[in-house]
């Protein structure tokens, strides 16, 4: 099986690259309600602000984790490709992003491994705001294919 | 508290099956709402994953009130305390409320997930999930309680789509 065209393949990464960049928003009420309503979690300070301020003391409505996470698995999954696949993710919710904020999702690689069928690449990743601050540090292992090569295997076996 | 919650740790829920399958439309609203409209999530699907397929995530976010089950939102009508939460998240479904923390807040600290593959449209998934660890930290906002659950959400026949271990931060109302 040969690969798509434009596939992204592990000889191409290296240590320092950046990913492309994903950026979304301004992120408004409607956002934010629209997500509640699609995962059917109707949790208040995602679109409550009386809520959110007076009872929560936050400083407004927050962004949700959950769909800011949806945003980092589409950064990594695009740049991986079709033929490629997003391994591990993990990230932490350091600070709160508020409704209102445009973020941009930011990848880059640490260190790449060969490990025979196809090849592991390492990132850190985060989320930052339009004034620059980190909410979302994390990490990644992103599966590539070598070029000439097949597509990483589907459903994903993880290297012995 | 710390020994009244440490009791929790390695407390697990009974298998979930999610009270509806892999649904086109609730796949076409979630990828409408995260702004991600990838082919692969609609009816032309991929071929790559065997069809149409839902986005990575949206297994976690499937677990939803069956028909007849108890409407939180019913039930707490009329209290101006209930933070439209309550049990029954997506991270804690199916495990019991840790009792010393009833009635703090919540707030989602993080996430670690390994995916193996993507849910295709029309299949049924269930979950189990445990509490991992629980942990007591003083903040400069006052204390806090960290639950750390794990997830595995697989197929009925074991196949494993994925793995979370997340992190709810828990916090006294001030």
């Amino acid at each position: 099986m040969t690969l798509p065209h434009g596939q992204l393949v592990f000889e191409d990464v290296e240590a320092g690259q950046e990913v492309d960049a994903l950026v979304k928003g301004p992120l408004g009420t409607m956002h934010l309600m629209r997500w509640s309503a699609a995962m059917e979690n109707w949790h208040r300070i995602h679109y409550d602000r009386t809520f959110a301020q007076e009872h929560d003391k936050l400083p407004d409505i927050l962004i949700n984790g959950s769909l800011k996470q949806q945003f980092i698995l589409q950064c990594l999954k695009d740049w991986a490709g079709r033929a490629g696949w997003v391994w591990k993710v993990g990230f932490q919710f350091r600070a709160m992003n508020l409704v209102d904020e445009t973020l941009t999702v930011w990848a880059r690689v640490k260190a790449t491994r060969d490990v025979g069928p196809y090849g592991l690449v390492e990132l850190e990743l985060g989320i930052r705001n339009g004034a620059g601050t980190e909410s979302t540090p994390g990490t990644a292992t992103v599966a590539l294919p070598h070029r000439g090569g097949a597509p990483v295997p589907y459903p994903f076996r993880a290297p012995a | 508290m710390i020994e009244e919650l440490r009791k929790y740790i390695g407390v697990q829920s009974d298998w979930e099956t999610a009270c509806d399958r892999v649904e086109a439309g609730a796949v076409r609203r979630f990828a409408q709402a995260i702004m991600d409209e990838d082919p692969a999530f609609g009816p032309q699907g991929e071929d790559r994953f065997g069809g149409p397929v839902a986005p990575p995530l949206y297994p976690m976010m499937m677990f939803r009130r069956p028909l007849g089950a108890p409407d939180p939102l019913r039930i707490h009508a009329g209290d101006p305390e209930f933070d439209g939460i309550g049990q029954g998240s997506s991270v804690t479904r199916g495990l019991p409320e840790i009792a010393p923390l009833a009635g703090w807040a919540i707030l989602n600290g993080g996430t670690e997930v390994e995916l193996f593959r993507y849910a295709r449209h029309g299949e049924t998934i269930r979950m189990r999930s445990r509490y991992a660890d629980i942990t007591e930290k003083d903040t400069s906002k006052g204390p806090i309680v960290l639950v750390v659950t794990e997830t595995e959400i697989a197929t009925p026949d074991g196949e494993v789509l994925l793995r979370a271990r997340r992190t709810l931060i828990r916090r006294k109302p001030r």
